[in-house]
């Protein structure tokens, strides 16, 4: 009987030390992931690249956009297009509605004065400290 | 006779039908109604939490 109970407790412990380990580099990819695009970041500040009400990120018209801003926007998408498609799909609604859900979120505090975004008629505006985003129809208000 | 038992199996044929209630068949797919407007503001009245979600989980991308 004793040492049933001494085996069952070393039984626990390969579980309970993968389960340290899961937690740990679960804990670590978030803290990884936090930090914004510095390449992207600077290509919004110069109005290179811009919020869009589709919730996907755009490139302004008329601006001069490199090749790497380019890719690192086009990665973006691609992985909020993923984000949205399986968020879409677990509340049983369709991608282009998690997207437009989304684009309200950002529309609503996420566009610093000086940037600029594409609204929903698809028209290029940007935000100054005077006039407030123009919100999306479809967004609660 | 032959013709007389065409009859008979006519006037069979229409006392039974008579006979069964009518049936009434559901649409294979729900009926759509089209008020894109208002059914997407309202999904995403519904979305917002998730929205709020996936802008502060991944902060790389927003």
């Amino acid at each position: 009987m004793k040492r049933a109970r001494a085996r069952s407790s070393i039984d626990f412990l390969g579980p309970m030390l993968l389960g340290a380990l899961l937690l740990a580099a679960a804990l670590a990819i978030p803290a990884r992931a936090q930090a914004a695009d510095p390449v992207v970041a600077q290509a919004r500040a110069a109005g290179e690249v811009g919020e869009q009400a589709d919730g996907y990120l755009g490139f302004a018209p008329g601006a001069a956009v490199s090749a790497d801003v380019r890719s690192h926007v086009d990665q973006i998408n691609i992985r909020r297009r993923a984000l949205y498609t399986s968020r879409a799909q677990q509340r049983a609604v369709s991608v282009n509605e998690m997207a437009a859900a989304v684009a309200c979120e950002i529309f609503q505090g996420r566009i610093a004065v000086g940037e600029r975004y594409r609204d929903e008629g698809e028209q290029w505006r940007q935000r100054t400290a005077s006039q407030p985003v123009s919100m999306p129809s479809f967004c609660p208000s | 006779m032959n013709v007389r038992a065409q009859v008979l199996t006519g006037l069979a044929a229409a006392t039974a039908a008579g006979c069964i209630p009518v049936q009434i068949q559901a649409p294979d797919r729900p009926i759509e109604i089209n008020l894109n407007v208002n059914i997407r503001q309202e999904v995403i009245v519904r979305l917002e939490g998730d929205a709020h979600d996936l802008l502060q989980q991944n902060r790389d991308l927003f």
